[in-house]
C-alpha cells in the first residue's frame, strides 16, 4: 500500500479516466480524489502475469517508464533529512527493497521523496534501497499503469507479490493519525460568558501553535476551502487545532467576532502562533511554493 | 442582484490601480463567486496577507454579495514579470 502525499491541488486539470477495458480487480483504487491525506488502497492483489491486457494509452505510459529490472536502485540515506535531496519530489512509482535486496513493496506517490521519507520513518529496517520511476503527466491512469507494470514484472519473474502489497498487510500504510476533536470555544449557548468571546479567541490562538477556524468539523469540513485547508495541514503533518465556526451550540457568535478580531472577512482562517496567516488561497499558495514547512517548524 | 465582473474590475482598478488584472466569474452568472489575479505596484513590500486584505478592502461593498472570492495571485509587477518569464522558459523547454 502506498500513501498519496501530495494533493491534486496543483493539477486542476487532472482528469479521471475510465478504466473500462481493464480488469477492475487489478486496479489499485484511489479511494478519494481530492484529498492529499488519502491512502491509496490496493485491495485485491490478484495480478496474474498473463493479464497484460493493457490499452494503447497504457502501453505508451509503460514505454516511457523503465522496467523494474532495468532501474537502478537508490540507496536510502541514513539521515532522514538527506532523503528529500536524494529522491525526486515528482509523482511516480517506487519499489522499496530491504537490506537483502528483497522487494518489499511497490507504491505510487505524488511525491516520491516524501513517501520514501515516511516509509523510512515508519519501517526503517525494511527500507534499504528504492527504485524510482518518475511518471510524466501523472494522471491517475498513468500512475496506476506504472504501478501495474512493475507489479506484473515482479510477479512474472519471482512468482509472488511483494509482501507489503499482500492483502491485509498494513506495514506500509500510514496509520491514520488519531483524529483530534474540534475545539469548542464556550461550554454551550445557554451558559453566560464571564469574559468576552474575543478574549477567548485571543487566548485560544495564542495558547495553540496552529489553529484553523473552519466551516464544519475537521473530519468532515463543510466547505471546499475549509476542506482544502484541512487537507494541506494534514499532508504537512501539522499538529493543529480546529474550531468549527458553524457550531452554533458551542461556538455561537464566533463568526462575527472572529472576523473583527482578525480583520479578515472569510473562513477558513489559519492562525500560527497567535497571528493570522490567511485563508485558503494564502495557505494554498504557500503550500505550492513550499513555504509552509518553515512556517510550522519553529 | 449579485455582482458583475465589471463591478469587481472597476472597484479594483480605481482603488488599487493594478497593472494587470484578471477577474473570472466562476459562479456561472449569479455573481457570487470570483477568481482574481491582480498585479499592482501597491503590493510592493507587503506580505501576502496584507495584499489580500487590500483586495478584500477594495471590494468591501461587493463582498456583501460575493460568497466566495478566490485571490489566486496577488503580485507586484516585478514578481509578475518573473513569473511570466519562468512560465515562458518552461514552455520553451
Amino acid at each position: 500500500m502506498a500513501t498519496l502525499n501530495i494533493s491534486f491541488l496543483t493539477q486542476p486539470h487532472s482528469t479521471l479516466r475510465v478504466f473500462s477495458n481493464l480488469s477492475s480487480q487489478n486496479n489499485p483504487s484511489f479511494s478519494s480524489y481530492s484529498l492529499p491525506k488519502t491512502s491509496l488502497l490496493f485491495p485485491s492483489i490478484t495480478l496474474r502475469p498473463k493479464s497484460r491486457t493493457s490499452t494503447r494509452h497504457a502501453s505508451i505510459v509503460v514505454a516511457a517508464l523503465k522496467k523494474l529490472s532495468e532501474t537502478d536502485p537508490l540507496t536510502v540515506p541514513l539521515q532522514p533529512d538527506e532523503i528529500s535531496g536524494s529522491f525526486p519530489k515528482e509523482s511516480g512509482v517506487y519499489a522499496v527493497y530491504d537490506s537483502n535486496g528483497d522487494l518489499q513493496f511497490v507504491g505510487i506517490s505524488r511525491n516520491i521523496a516524501a513517501s520514501v521519507l515516511s516509509h523510512k520513518n515508519s519501517v526503517p529496517q525494511l527500507c534499504s534501497s528504492v527504485k524510482v520511476g518518475v511518471v510524466d503527466e501523472p494522471d491517475r491512469t498513468a500512475l496506476t499503469e506504472s504501478w501495474k507494470s512493475w507489479m506484473e514484472e515482479h510477479i512474472a519473474t519471482s512468482g509472488k507479490v511483494p509482501p507489503g502489497n499482500e492483502p491485509g498487510n498494513s506495514t506500509w500504510v500510514r496509520q491514520p493519525p488519531k483524529k483530534k476533536s474540534d475545539l469548542r470555544l464556550t461550554p454551550g449557548r445557554h451558559v453566560q460568558l464571564t469574559v468576552p468571546l474575543e478574549d477567548l479567541i485571543d487566548r485560544l490562538v495564542k495558547e495553540n501553535k496552529v489553529v484553523a477556524f473552519i466551516k464544519g468539523s475537521r473530519s468532515a469540513p463543510q466547505c471546499g476551502f475549509s476542506q482544502r485547508v484541512v487537507a494541506i495541514l494534514e499532508s504537512e503533518g501539522v499538529d493543529y487545532e480546529s474550531v468549527d465556526v458553524l457550531d452554533e451550540e458551542y461556538n455561537s457568535g464566533l463568526r462575527e467576532t472572529l472576523k473583527n478580531y482578525s480583520n479578515w472577512p472569510t473562513f477558513p482562517q489559519i492562525f500560527v502562533k497567535g497571528e493570522l496567516v490567511g485563508g485558503c488561497d494564502i495557505l494554498t499558495s504557500m503550500y505550492e511554493k513550499g513555504e509552509l514547512a518553515s512556517l510550522f517548524k519553529s | 442582484m449579485g455582482v458583475t465582473k465589471e463591478q469587481v474590475e472597476s472597484s479594483l482598478t480605481s482603488k488599487l490601480n493594478p497593472s494587470h488584472l484578471e477577474v473570472i466569474d466562476m459562479s456561472g452568472g449569479c455573481g457570487a463567486k470570483f477568481s482574481i489575479v491582480i498585479v499592482a505596484e501597491q503590493f510592493e513590500g507587503k506580505r501576502l496577507l496584507e495584499r489580500h486584505r487590500m483586495v478584500n478592502g477594495a471590494l468591501a461593498e461587493e463582498m456583501k454579495e460575493i460568497h466566495a472570492l478566490s485571490i489566486t495571485k496577488a503580485l507586484t509587477p516585478e514578481q509578475w514579470k518573473q513569473q511570466q518569464e519562468s512560465e515562458k522558459s518552461q514552455a520553451a523547454a
